[in-house]
């Protein structure tokens, strides 16, 4: 290494996100890299830079111009390795999300419509029955697991319902889109895994074709009909676009619920709070547990162009991962930043990204995660989860998550139909007053008076 | 007191209207936010403040106050 290269890298950090040991140690590890070196050199997998302080986070994210998401697969450009650090083995791009503009812009401008804080809020009504459906299962026993019985359900459910798949088929996707993040690649249950991404991979093309012949509105009506660089794009391009709405739709929105409720458990007292004064507390705490518990923790980049920018050089070619997460705990911008303050103003987390790739499903997180956390405090408010029976994902590269989280509550009444039943009127509400139009088509919220 | 949203910035993180709804206004296409008048009243003044504060992009700027 040259003597200016040394320099260069002379902030130097070995970060592997990918071990147990990060998950534990991720506080320590995080200050540590705020006081010493908020961008970092790492010489793990491949060598790249880290960046951790919300300063530096901030300029580079919006540095658009120099940073690229373009994952190559084919080797037709500069052979850039897309968002994920290490590159996966898998050879489909990932979406809109590993493309740089102005594909990028021409896809997000299709599926906006679909995904809007307006377009969103009419789904709410139909959120809220599923929500109400999945406790009504449960609530007479006194018993839910957070995970398994809400939190998978709800996101799943409803991410099919807007892209115009049959809500019913979230069992073929629930399990595959999970499993595949919390299994580690080397295990023995990643063959079941690979046995139901083949079943869903299945469907999801199914869809497509069945979308293209006959058009049934919903996101992947949108892609169908998508001119992207005044093209139509090839149907696998489509596949790992739906693959990006799916794989965003789902896990993210389930870890934040269920670190949520989790906390709200172990501080009975908050709970109360929160519950009394939702209308104006549930917006900040929703934020504020984004913020704290990051489920998305970070994307990677390609350096497009040599450039200072936060005061380090960098190198076309080189990979960068911006975390989301560790810049979400920086006292320089979160006063008490390993405390969870439900209340806490100035909250400009980076949770859902920066720049021209902010997370495009934020609105139905939002939306989702309010209408479950909600109908928890009301239907189930003593609920005390299960410390022991509490699992959490061994790692937290890709996302952190839950995998079970077991309660037990003072049982109550069922207030309707259970979840199949459930699905299916809302299916037929969703198909009778097409709800999956984009907003530029339909505006009202979904009447689901029965 | 006046306020601005640089369209350039604002990515449709939403946050700004959901602290002052009153004062932002959030595009039905894209969720982008542009000020409703801007003009800002005297009690609209703190949370606009605190939009300033939580915008994620840091888009939002006020001026024309000698606070």
């Amino acid at each position: 290494m040259s003597a200016e290269e040394a320099d260069r890298k002379k902030n130097r950090y070995h970060f592997d996100r990918h071990t147990p040991d990060y998950r534990h140690q991720f506080e320590a590890i995080t200050a540590e890299m705020h006081a010493r070196c908020p961008i970092a050199w790492s010489d793990t997998y491949g060598g790249h830079w880290v960046a951790a302080g919300a300063r530096e986070v901030f300029e580079l994210a919006r540095s658009a111009e120099y940073l690229s998401n373009d994952h190559d697969v084919n080797n037709e450009r500069r052979g850039y390795k897309g968002i994920t650090i290490p590159t996966p083995e898998s050879m489909i791009r990932g979406g809109f999300l590993e493309m740089d503009p102005p594909e990028q812009r021409h896809y997000r401008q299709a599926v906006n419509p679909y995904l809007s804080p307006a377009a969103v809020a009419g789904w709410i009504p139909v959120t809220a029955e599923l929500v109400r459906a999945c406790l009504d299962e449960k609530i007479e026993t006194g018993r839910i697991d957070f995970v398994d019985d809400l939190a998978n359900v709800v996101p799943a459910v409803l991410t099919l319902a807007m892209m115009g798949i049959p809500m019913k088929h979230w069992t073929i996707y629930c399990e595959p889109v999970h499993a595949a993040v919390y299994t580690p690649p080397d295990s023995p249950g990643m063959d079941r895994v690979r046995d139901r991404q083949i079943e869903m991979y299945k469907d999801m093309f199914g869809q497509l074709m069945a979308i293209k012949e006959n058009p049934r509105p919903g996101l992947i009506d949108a892609l169908a009909r998508a001119l992207i660089n005044g093209r139509t794009p090839p149907d696998l391009e489509l596949l790992g676009v739906m693959t990006l709405i799916i794989a965003g739709g789902f896990d993210t929105t389930t870890a934040l619920t269920a670190h949520a409720l989790e906390w709200l458990g172990e501080h009975p007292d908050q709970r109360k709070r929160l519950s009394r004064e939702r209308e104006t507390l549930l917006d900040p705490a929703t934020e504020e547990f984004l913020r704290f518990y990051t489920p998305a923790p970070g994307d990677g980049r390609t350096i497009a162009a040599d450039c200072e920018i936060a005061g380090q050089q960098f190198k076309e070619g080189e990979r960068l991962w911006l975390s989301w997460a560790m810049a979400n705990r920086d006292p320089e911008v979160f006063p008490d930043p390993n405390q969870v303050d439900l209340a806490r103003t100035g909250n400009r987390h980076h949770s859902f990204g920066l720049g021209i790739h902010r997370c495009i499903g934020s609105n139905v997180a939002r939306m989702v995660f309010k209408q479950m956390v909600a109908a928890v405090l009301d239907r189930m408010p003593d609920y005390r989860c299960d410390p022991a029976s509490a699992v959490h994902y061994e790692t937290i590269g890709v996302i952190q998550g839950m995998q079970h989280l077991p309660a037990a509550f003072t049982p109550g009444a069922r207030l309707g139909a259970g979840l199949d039943e459930t699905i299916e009127a809302m299916q037929r509400i969703c198909d009778d007053q097409r709800l999956a139009e984009p907003v530029t088509a339909r505006k009202a919220r979904a009447d689901i008076a029965r | 007191m006046k306020v601005h949203v640089d369209p350039e910035r604002c990515q449709g993180h939403t946050l700004c209207a959901m602290i002052a709804p009153k004062m932002f206004e959030l595009d039905d296409i894209d969720g982008h936010s542009s000020p409703v008048d801007e003009n800002v009243p005297a009690d609209q003044e703190a949370r606009v403040r605190q939009a300033v504060r939580s915008c994620p992009e840091q888009a939002i700027s006020v001026s024309g106050d000698p606070a």
